[in-house]
């Protein structure tokens, strides 16, 4: 394996390559984020990633005050996955504008800012100070994750989520993504909440719940008893998602659960996402992007794509609506990277 | 910060500072490299041995690195380890690494299988590693599989080695003891690795099949009461030993550096999962990563309860 892997493209190289992609009002070079929560504030990575090749950095999520997070054990490995429960730990939105945006907005890679609120309240006030700030490309709005009591759950009440994204959109400017768990009913109801209320794209997904015990001890594994699963266990899960929304709601996807490889990121656009984010895979291959981004030509090119975009959505069905031990295997996954 | 070596310079001297700017790992260097060597030390203990020049040049003592097996998806993340040593080649360059470790879980057993040849990913040097401070004698306190971030670290300070990209150069050390507590007789390894450096090896084990009978801070406090020159501690192993060193080294006012073996997820501070209470400048403490502001802290900076 090289030592580096740069090869900087302009965003120019990037549309002449076809990898560019649009999510309602907001445009990256490529579809290749890195997922909150699994990238720190980027920094941390810029000796190992050639940050400018991202297709998007999405710093770990924000909250108005500072969380001292929950207590160690914050993670566990799980079969396939982790579970994880670090709880919003953060130094709070001030600090982040002044000891980690600075940083973020001198790359070209559009950065992508997570928030959470413990009310509508917080979400608008905390969009609305973001909006004031140069070189944030969009919002992403946290109203999934597992891991914070006390706060409102706006990711699991279809009402409260479409309230809580139409106020978002109406005190910012920038274009809203709205990040949905998996553990509902109903996802697409969901996604068609944040979609009616005008929201640029949908996340999908956020971890999926979970719990690891350790039997001797009689004590759960996790600080915080609750944890949630990522990692390859629940790429199915996040398929499982992108294709339900896909197949009722007219919103931009970005696909999210389990990707670590090439084959993994072309799934999820089959599938119909637009774009993907990359988690749990950058902790145990820091090069995971890069080696993506080194794939993904050839991929378009071994299906004969000009584009990413041509090929978002591209799954048959062979039947409308199919049991789904029915469903064709679109792709034949290659071994792991 | 363009090169790792710089580190160990950026070091508070001074071990009640609060933990400085995280050490992000610039240096880091990722790839996979082939098993050499694969042998038991002990007791569930084992050596693995690799070529992997990149990171072994640029490598200081106390800095970890993170394995796993290449190309298998259980166990999943990687695991980190300290640098035990490095290898030279015949020119005397660093270029390749050892690692000891003991057997309690799902990567561990795996590799203590593994053969000549097998692969492994590998990333690092990651964390600050223990600071070069002067010192007249260097007392380092192990406890568990704890020894194994000091091998390096009595090589620099008897002037055997110098690791670092540039060669780094640490104050010549007049003295340097090991007190290391085990479980039992079977489970102390590599003895013999420190004994050949010139280091002067105490042991103690819970059940007296070799040394002293009981806990290895009794070692470390009838060290202490005989040395003549001026101490400095450091201290790796479970964590009410470590507290209980921290305790001893501040109420005798000795310099005291301890080696968190937090678990970590990925090791370069992406994760947030590696958490310890650092005590900050306000007298509070916070939740700070082990993997880059540590996993080398000032005796007094954890707050252990
Ligand atoms: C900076 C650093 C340096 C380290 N250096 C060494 C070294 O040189 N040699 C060495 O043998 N080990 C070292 N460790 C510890 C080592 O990382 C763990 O033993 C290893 O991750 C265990 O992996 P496993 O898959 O075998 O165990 P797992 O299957 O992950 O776990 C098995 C059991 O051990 C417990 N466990 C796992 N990791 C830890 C931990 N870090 N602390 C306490 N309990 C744990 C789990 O709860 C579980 O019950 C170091 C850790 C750190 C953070
Ligand atoms: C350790 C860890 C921390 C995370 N923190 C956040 C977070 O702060 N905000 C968020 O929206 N998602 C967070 N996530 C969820 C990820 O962004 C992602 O949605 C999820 O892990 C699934 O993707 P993966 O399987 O590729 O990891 C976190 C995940 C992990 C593993
Ligand atoms: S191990 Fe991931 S942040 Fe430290």
């Amino acid at each position: 394996m090289p030592d580096r892997l740069f090869q900087v493209g302009s965003p120019s190289t990037h549309e002449e390559n076809g990898l560019s992609v649009q999510l309602g009002r907001l445009r990256l070079p490529n579809p290749v984020v890195t997922a909150s929560g699994t990238f720190g504030y980027a920094r941390e990575m810029a000796g190992i990633v050639d940050l400018s090749r991202l297709g998007g950095i999405i710093p770990k999520t924000i909250t108005a005050a500072s969380r001292a997070g929950n207590t160690p054990w914050r993670t566990v490995e799980t079969t396939g996955g982790m579970l994880n429960s670090i709880g919003l730990d953060n130094d709070g939105i001030d600090a982040f504008i002044t000891g980690h945006l600075p940083y973020l907005a001198s790359l070209v890679t559009p950065t992508i800012v997570s928030i959470a609120g413990r009310s509508q309240e917080e979400f608008v006030s905390m969009a609305q100070q973001l909006s004031q700030c140069e070189g944030i490309a969009a919002l992403e709005l946290n109203i999934s994750c597992p891991n914070v009591s006390g706060g409102v759950d706006f990711g699991t009440d279809p009402d409260m989520c479409a309230r809580l994204v139409r106020s978002a959109v109406e005190s910012s400017d920038l274009p809203i993504l709205a990040k949905l768990t998996p553990n509902v009913t109903d996802i697409a109801c969901m996604a068609q909440a944040a979609a009616d209320s005008g929201a640029d794209a949908v996340s999908l997904i956020n971890t999926c719940l979970g719990v690891a015990i350790d039997w001797k001890r009689k004590r759960p594994v996790l600080g915080n008893m609750f944890g949630g699963l990522s990692g390859p266990a629940i790429k199915p899960i996040a398929l499982a998602a992108v294709c339900k929304v896909k197949a009722k709601v007219d919103v931009p996807i970005i696909g999210i659960g389990g990707i670590a490889n090439i084959d993994d990121v072309m799934e999820f656009l089959v599938a119909g996402a637009s774009a993907v984010q990359i988690g749990t895979a950058n902790f145990y291959n820091p090069q995971v992007c890069m080696q993506i981004l080194d794939g993904l030509p050839k991929a378009l090119r071994s299906i004969d794509a000009d584009s990413v975009r041509e090929i978002v959505g591209s799954l048959q069905h062979r039947s409308p609506n199919p049991p789904s031990s029915a469903v064709a295997p679109t792709s034949q996954p290659t071994s792991e990277a | 910060m363009s090169d790792v070596s710089l580190v160990g310079k950026q070091l508070p001297s001074a071990p009640l500072e609060a933990a400085g700017p995280p050490y992000f790992a610039d240096g880091l260097w990722q790839g996979t490299v082939e098993i050499m060597e694969n042998v038991q030390l002990a007791q569930d203990t084992f050596r693995v041995r690799f070529r992997c020049p990149e990171i072994a040049r640029k490598i200081l003592p106390g800095q970890f690195l993170m394995l796993r097996m290449s190309g298998c998806n259980d166990p999943l993340l990687g695991r980190p380890f300290a640098l035990y040593d490095t290898t030279q080649s015949s020119s005397g360059a660093a270029d390749g690494l050892d690692v000891v470790y003991l057997v309690i879980g799902k990567f561990t057993s795996r590799l203590s299988q593994a053969l000549p040849g097998e692969r492994l990913d590998v990333w690092g040097p990651l964390g600050n590693g223990f600071s070069a401070m002067p010192a007249e004698h260097l007392i380092m306190v192990a406890g568990g599989i704890g020894q194994t971030p000091f091998l390096a670290v009595a090589r620099e300070a008897l002037e055997l080695r110098r690791y670092g990209e540039p060669l780094r150069r640490r104050p010549r050390v007049n003295q340097v003891t090991l007190c290391y507590g085990a479980r039992t007789q079977e489970f102390l390894a590599s003895v013999e690795d420190f004994q050949e450096l010139g280091v002067d090896v105490r042991v103690s084990t819970d059940d007296g099949s070799f040394g002293h009978a009981g806990l290895v801070t009794e070692v470390l406090e009838s060290v202490l009461d005989q040395s003549r020159l001026r101490p400095t501690i450091l201290c790796c192993g479970p964590e009410p030993m470590m507290a209980a060193v921290a305790r001893i080294s501040s109420d005798r006012n000795i310099p005291c550096e301890v080696s968190l073996e937090t678990p970590m997820a990925c090791g370069v501070g992406i994760c947030f999962s590696c958490v310890a209470k650092v005590r900050q400048p306000d007298g509070r403490w916070d939740y700070r990563r082990t993997c880059v502001e540590g996993p080398v802290f000032g005796g007094q900076q954890i707050d252990f309860s």
